[in-house]
C-alpha cells in the first residue's frame, strides 16, 4: 500500500512485471492485428503471466523460486474466466482508465496483456496524484467523467458512492464470475459494498499489524519469540518497549505514526480496536471518546514515550524508513513492515524480526484493524462499464496480487487463496498471522467525508501526543468536529447517506469465532 | 569601486575563526548531503548514522530509469526560459519607461511593478489554480511558464530598470539626432549597453523559476509538468518510501548550473538581489 | 510633464542637424510622444494586473461563498467569522510572524558580523563563493536536507550524543518549539548568504577615505563599523531585509517537506494554513477569504514600510 493519501499505481504497475518481460508479451501482439480478428491464443498469454516474468529477479533467486503459482489457479479469475466469451462481446472497444500521475506509462505496460486477452483497448487517462481526490470528484460531479474505471483510497468509497456516481457491479461480478467469496470478508464488504450494493472490487488490501525485532527480543524474553504470547497485550508492549528503549544506540522502544492527520488517526483505530471501540452508534453519533477510544489514546500516550523521536511526525514513509534502518525495536505499522523488511535491498534487518498477533486489551476483543487500502471502481457515467469491469478484474486477480506481494511493493492481496499459499508464505514472512488475523478485521465505515473526518481526528490526537490538551479533549474535540463534517454530508437530518444496517456486519467480522490460537 | 582594504588589522586570528566556521556551516551539510548521494538505499537511515558509508550509484541510475528524470529536467529547462523569454519581452520595454522618461504616475506605476514582488503566492493560488483549471491549461509547461512569468516580472523589469539608468543621457541624445526613433534607440543602443544587466536579471529570474514550489505543486501533477523542485516531493510517497539518495543526486543536479551562472555574475549580484537598489 | 522632459524634448528639437519636419507630422508625433512611455510599459502592467488584480477580484468573490466543487453556496460573511474565531488561522499568522522575525535577526546579525570581517578580506571573492553555496540550492532540496540531517538521520542528535551534550531522544518533532527551531536554523542556513552579498556590497561600496581617515585617527575596525559604516549602509540594510522579510512570511516550502505544519500546527505558516485549507479540506471559499486577509494585511505593510525602504535606497 502506498500510504499517501493518493496511492500511485506506479508500485503496481512499474513492478508487478521486470518491466522487459511486459514491453516483450506487449510487443508480441502487434496492435492491430486484434483487428482484423487474429489473436494470440489465451492460454499462450496467461502462460506469460507467471512467476518467471513477473517477480524481481532477484528475489526469485533469493528465495529459490521454483515458479510455481503462488496462488490457486482455479481461484485466479483470469484463469477461470471464458476469453473467448469476453472477446466475442467486447472485443474492439475501449476502456478510459484514470491511473495516478507517474503511472500512465507502466500501466500500459502492465494491461498489454489485458488487452492482449481481451481484445479491449485501454486508453489511461492520468490523474494527478495529488489532486486526486478533488480531481475524480469535479469529474463526477460534472456528469460526465472522462474515465470509465479507476482505482482509490477505499476510504473515498463513501464519497464517490453515496451520491451515485458509481456503477452498480454485481451483475457484471456475476455474469463473469467473479470470485468474490474468495476476498476475505472485511474486504469484500468494506471496499466492496455500499448500502448493500456491490460498487467496487478491493484491490490493495490493507492490514496494520505489530512487528518485533528478533534479536532484541530475545534478550529479554530468554528464548525465541512466540507469535502468539511473547506480547499478548498492550500493557505488555508497553512494559516491553519501555525495556528495549535505548537497547542500543539509537535504537527506540517502538515505532509508530502519530503524525498530525490520518497518520494518527490509523495508530489509534488501531490499538482502540482492541479495546472494543466503535467509531459510531447506530445512529451514527459519534461514540469514539469514550471508554475504549480513550483506552487506545491512553496506550498510545504511553508507547510514546518509549518511541522513536520522530513519531510525532512520522507518516508511513518516516515510520517505513525507521523500521527497515533499523532504529526501532517494535513497530506498529502496515503489513508490508513485515514483507518489506525481508528485501536486502531495502531492509538492514533482514530475518531479524517477526509480525505477531495483534496483542488484545483487557476487557476488549481481538480485532486487528483493516486500514487504508484502496479500490477499484467503475463510474456511473461510464461508456464501457463491462469492459472497466473486466480490466479491473484483470487487475485485482489473485495471481497478479500475489506477484505482488512477492515484490514486496506494498501492494497486498486479500484472498484466502493467496494468503494460505504455501509459497506464498515462503515469500511474505506475516502471510500466515495476517490471514488468519482477517477473519476478525475491524473496519472503519465507508461514509462521505471519511478524509476530512480522519483528518480532523488526526489532528486532535496528535496535539495530544505532544502534551498540548489531554486524551480526553483530544477525543471530545474530534468527536465535535466529526459531528459538523457528518452534518455538513448530510447525516442527522433524517436520510442518512449510509444505511447503519448495511455496513454494520462488516465493521467487525469476528464476533463469535474462535480465536485463531 | 574598492574590494580590497588593508589587511593589516587586528584579530585576524578572529577573523579567520568567525569566517572558516561559517564556511564549515554552509559547506558541512553539503558534502554530507552528497555523500548521501552516492550511497546505497539501506545506509542511510539507520540506528546511528553512518558517517563514511560504502559509494553506490544506485540512486544514479534509479533517477534516470524509474523516474522519468529526463522529462522533468525538460519541463524545468522550457518553463524557464519560457519565461525568461516572456520577462525580458514585457520588461525591457517598461524598464526604459520607467528609467527614461517622466510622466505622470510614473512613480505609482513602478511602485505597483515592484509591489507585486511582495506578493505572496499563497495568496494568489486558489484563484490561480481555478483560472488554469478553466482554461484547461493545468498540468502544462505554458501554465509554469505564465507564472514564473508573472512572479519575475517585477524583479526583472527593476533590475533592468536600475542599469538603465545608469547609461548617459548623451548616447542617447546623439542617437536621436541622428534621427533615430525611440525603439531603434531602445533596440540598438539601450539594450546593448544595460546587457550585463539583462543578463543579471535573467540569472535572477532563472533561479527564482527553479525555486518555485508552491505554484508548480499545484499546477504541475503528472510527468509532463513536474518540475525539479516539485519532483523531490516525488520521491517519498511512492512505495519504496524517502528515497534520499535520489534526492540528493537531483538537488546537486539542480545546484551545478545555477552556481555556474551565479560566479559568472557575481560582480551584480547584491544589485540583481536589491533590484537595483544596491549597487555592488 | 515636468520641465526636464520637455527640455530634452527641446533640446532635441533645437539641435541645428534635425531634419525638417512637415508641422501635422511634428504634431503627431508630439501626441505619440505623449502616450509612448505608457505603450512601453503597458503590457508589462497589463500582465501583472491578470496575475494580482483578477485573482484578488476572484478570490475576494469566492470569500463569500462555500465552495468545494460542486455549486458556489452563498454564505455571506461566514467564511470570515469563522476565520476570526478558528485558533488554527490566528496560530498560523503568529506562527509567520514568530518564526520570520526570529529568523531575520538571526539572519540579519550573522550577516553583518560576516560582512564586517568579509569585506576588507583579501579573499573576499572566495569567501563569498563559498557563502553563497546555500543559496543556491533549491529550497525544497535544502529541506529534505535538513530534514534528513535532523530527523530522520539522527545525525545531530547522534553529535550531540557523542559529544555527550546530552543522552537521549532529541524529539524535535514532538516539541513546537524544537520544530520551530529546525526551520528558523533552515531559514537561517539558506537565506543569510543573501543577506551577506548585499551587505558586502554595501560596505564594499562606501567611500574608503573616511575610514582611512578614522584610522589614522586611530580608530578600530570594530568602532569604525559601529560608528560610521552601519549608519552609512542603512538604506541598503533596510532595502535587504525588506525584501528578506517578505520572502520569510512566504515560507511554504520547508514547512510542507520537514513539518507539515509540525506538531498540534505549531509550524504551520499562513501560506500552509491556505494550502491545507484549499487543498487538503477542499474548503476554497474559507482558504479564499484567509488569502484576502493576507492580501491586506500585505498592501498595508507594502504602503508603509515597503515604499519608504525603497524610496531611499534607490539611486
Amino acid at each position: 500500500m502506498n500510504k499517501i493519501i493518493n496511492p500511485t499505481r506506479r508500485s503496481l504497475l512499474k513492478r508487478s512485471a521486470a518491466l522487459g518481460a511486459m514491453s516483450a508479451i506487449g510487443t508480441s501482439i502487434a496492435m492491430p492485428s486484434w483487428a482484423s480478428g487474429h489473436l494470440r491464443d489465451p492460454a499462450a498469454i496467461l502462460d506469460d503471466i507467471s512467476v518467471a516474468n513477473y517477480v524481481r529477479k532477484d528475489y526469485q533467486d533469493l528465495y529459490e523460486m521454483s515458479g510455481d503459482p503462488l496462488w490457486d489457479p482455479n481461484k485466479d479469475w483470469i484463469r477461470t474466466v471464458d476469453w473467448e466469451k469476453v472477446r466475442q462481446e467486447l472485443s474492439g472497444t475501449t476502456v478510459r482508465f484514470a491511473v495516478g500521475a507517474a503511472d500512465a506509462e507502466s500501466a500500459l505496460a502492465g494491461l498489454a496483456p489485458f488487452e492482449a486477452l481481451s481484445g479491449i483497448t485501454v486508453e489511461v487517462v492520468p490523474i494527478p496524484d495529488d489532486s486526486m481526490y478533488d480531481k475524480v470528484l469535479a469529474e463526477f460531479i460534472s456528469g460526465n467523467a472522462s474515465f470509465d474505471a479507476l482505482q482509490f483510497f477505499s476510504p473515498w468509497l463513501g464519497d464517490f458512492a453515496a451520491p451515485g456516481f458509481l456503477h452498480e457491479l454485481d451483475d457484471f461480478a456475476e455474469k463473469w464470475s467473479l470470485p468474490l467469496d474468495d476476498f476475505y470478508d472485511t474486504y469484500r464488504m468494506n471496499y466492496g459494498f455500499f448500502n448493500g450494493k456491490m460498487y467496487g472490487i478491493p484491490f490493495d488490501c490493507d492490514i496494520q499489524m505489530v512487528h518485533v525485532r528478533k534479536s532484541y527480543m530475545e534478550t529479554i524474553l530468554g528464548g525465541e519469540v512466540d507469535v502468539v504470547n511473547s506480547i499478548p497485550t498492550y500493557d505488555e508492549l508497553i512494559r516491553v518497549s519501555g525495556e528495549l528503549n535505548k537497547i542500543e544506540p539509537g535504537v527506540s522502544g517502538v515505532g509508530m505514526m502519530a503524525a498530525p492527520g490520518f497518520w494518527s488517526t490509523y495508530t489509534w483505530e488501531h490499538i482502540s480496536a482492541q479495546a472494543g471501540m466503535m467509531l459510531f452508534d447506530e445512529n451514527w453519533e459519534p461514540i469514539f471518546n469514550g471508554d475504549e477510544g480513550m483506552k487506545g489514546l491512553d496506550t498510545i500516550l504511553q508507547l510514546s514515550k518509549n518511541a522513536n523521536e520522530g513519531h510525532a511526525g512520522a507518516g508511513w514513509p518516516e515510520n517505513r524508513a525507521a523500521w527497515l534502518g533499523g532504529q526501532v525495536a517494535t513497530n506498529i505499522s502496515w503489513q508490508d513492515s513485515g514483507t518489506q523488511g525481508m528485501r536486502p535491498d531495502q531492509s538492514n534487518i533482514v530475518d531479524d524480526f517477526v509480525t505477531i498477533y495483534e496483542p488484545r486489551i483487557a476487557g476488549g476483543r481481538f480485532a486487528p484493524p483493516n486500514i487504508a487500502g484502496s479500490t477499484s471502481c467503475v463510474a456511473a457515467s461510464a461508456q464501457n462499464a463491462e469492459g472497466a469491469f473486466l480490466m479491473l478484474g484483470f487487475l485485482t486477480t489473485a495471481s497478479i496480487m500475489a506477484m505482488n506481494e512477492a515484490n514486496a511493493n506494498g501492494v497486498a492481496p486479500g484472498y484466502r487463496s493467496v494468503l494460505e499459499n504455501e509459497e506464498l508464505r515462503k515469500v511474505s514472512q506475516p502471510a500466515k498471522v495476517w490471514g488468519e488475523s482477517l477473519d476478525h478485521a475491524w473496519c472503519s465505515p465507508r461514509l462521505p467525508g471519511a478524509f476530512p473526518i480522519e483528518q480532523a481526528i488526526g489532528n486532535e490526537i496528535n496535539r495530544a501526543v505532544v502534551g498540548q490538551i489531554t486524551g480526553q479533549e483530544a477525543l471530545d474535540n474530534a468527536a465535535v468536529a466529526v459531528r459538523r463534517i457528518m452534518s455538513e454530508n448530510g447525516f442527522y437530518q433524517g436520510n442518512d447517506p449510509v444505511d447503519y444496517a448495511a455496513a454494520e456486519p462488516g465493521l467487525y467480522v469476528g464476533e463469535g469465532k474462535p480465536l485463531p490460537f | 569601486m574598492a574590494s580590497v582594504r588593508r589587511t593589516k588589522s587586528e584579530n585576524l586570528f578572529i577573523r579567520y575563526l568567525i569566517l572558516g566556521s561559517w564556511a564549515l556551516f554552509c559547506l558541512g551539510p553539503v558534502i554530507w548531503f552528497l555523500s548521501i548521494g552516492f550511497r546505497p538505499r539501506t545506509e542511510i537511515i539507520t540506528p546511528q548514522p553512518i558517517y563514511i558509508s560504502a559509494l553506490s550509484l544506485d540512486a544514479w541510475h534509479m533517477i534516470w530509469s524509474d523516474w522519468p528524470m529526463a522529462k522533468y529536467l525538460r519541463n524545468s529547462v522550457a518553463a524557464i526560459f519560457g519565461s525568461v523569454v516572456i520577462d525580458l519581452a514585457l520588461a525591457i520595454p517598461a524598464a526604459y519607461s520607467l528609467a527614461r522618461y517622466k510622466y505622470r504616475g510614473r512613480e505609482d506605476i513602478g511602485f505597483y511593478i515592484l509591489s507585486t514582488r511582495m506578493m505572496a503566492p499563497a495568496i494568489v493560488a486558489i484563484p490561480i489554480f481555478f483560472l488554469f483549471r478553466n482554461m484547461g491549461l493545468l498540468d502544462t509547461i505554458w501554465a509554469l511558464m505564465l507564472i514564473y512569468a508573472a512572479i519575475n516580472l517585477s524583479i526583472v523589469t527593476w533590475i533592468i530598470r536600475s542599469y538603465m539608468t545608469d547609461i548617459p543621457k548623451e548616447l542617447e541624445d546623439a542617437a536621436r539626432t541622428d534621427g533615430a526613433g525611440d525603439l531603434r534607440i531602445l533596440w540598438e543602443i539601450i539594450i546593448p549597453a544595460v546587457l550585463p544587466g539583462v543578463i543579471t536579471a535573467a540569472v535572477i529570474a532563472m533561479i527564482f523559476a527553479i525555486n518555485e514550489f508552491l505554484f508548480t505543486l499545484l499546477i504541475a501533477s503528472t510527468p509532463d509538468a513536474y518540475t525539479m523542485s516539485v519532483a523531490l516531493a516525488n520521491f517519498t510517497g511512492g512505495s519504496d518510501g524517502l528515497i534520499y539518495n535520489a534526492i540528493a543526486l537531483v538537488a546537486f543536479l539542480a545546484f551545478v548550473p545555477v552556481f555556474l551562472v551565479v560566479i559568472a555574475i557575481q560582480k551584480h549580484l547584491s544589485r540583481g538581489l536589491t533590484m537595483g537598489a544596491v549597487k555592488g | 510633464m515636468n520641465g526636464s522632459h520637455l527640455s530634452d524634448m527641446g533640446a532635441a528639437s533645437a539641435a541645428p542637424k534635425l531634419p525638417t519636419l512637415k508641422p501635422a507630422f511634428k504634431r503627431r508625433s508630439k501626441r505619440l510622444r505623449a502616450w509612448f512611455p505608457y505603450l512601453l510599459v503597458a503590457p508589462a502592467v497589463i500582465y501583472l494586473l491578470m496575475i494580482t488584480l483578477y485573482p484578488g477580484i476572484y478570490a475576494a468573490v469566492q470569500s463569500f461563498y462555500a465552495v468545494k466543487f460542486g455549486p458556489w453556496n452563498p454564505v455571506g460573511f461566514d467564511n470570515y467569522v469563522r476565520l476570526w474565531g478558528d485558533y488554527q488561522f490566528w496560530g498560523a499568522l503568529w506562527n509567520t510572524f514568530i518564526m520570520g522575525a526570529i529568523s531575520l535577526i538571526i539572519q540579519c546579525v550573522f550577516a553583518l558580523t560576516l560582512a564586517f570581517y568579509a569585506y576588507r578580506d583579501p579573499w573576499v571573492k572566495g569567501w563569498r563563493i563559498i557563502f553563497l553555496v546555500p543559496m543556491l540550492f533549491m529550497p525544497s532540496a535544502v529541506a529534505f536536507m535538513f530534514k534528513l540531517l535532523f530527523l530522520d538521520a539522527r545525525v545531530f542528535a547522534d553529535i550531540l550524543i557523542r559529544i555527550g551534550l546530552i543522552d537521549g531522544n532529541l524529539a524535535i518533532q514532538s516539541s513546537i518549539w524544537g520544530s520551530r527551531a529546525l526551520l528558523i536554523l533552515t531559514d537561517v542556513w539558506q537565506w543569510t548568504p543573501f543577506l551577506f552579498i548585499i551587505f558586502v556590497a554595501g560596505l564594499q561600496g562606501q567611500d574608503e577615505e573616511i575610514e582611512e581617515a578614522a584610522r589614522l585617527d586611530g580608530a578600530t575596525w570594530g568602532k569604525i563599523f559601529w560608528n560610521i559604516s552601519l549608519p552609512l549602509m542603512r538604506p541598503v540594510i533596510a532595502v535587504a531585509l525588506v525584501i528578506r522579510a517578505i520572502d520569510i512570511t512566504t515560507m511554504f516550502a520547508n514547512v510542507f517537506i520537514v513539518t507539515k505544519g509540525g506538531p498540534a500546527f505549531g509550524t504551520e505558516t499562513i501560506s500552509f494554513f491556505i494550502y491545507r485549507t484549499g487543498f487538503k479540506f477542499f474548503n476554497f471559499g474559507y482558504a479564499s477569504a484567509a488569502s484576502v486577509i493576507m492580501l491586506i494585511i500585505t498592501i498595508v505593510v507594502a504602503q508603509l514600510v515597503v515604499k519608504r525602504a525603497f524610496k531611499s535606497g534607490k539611486d
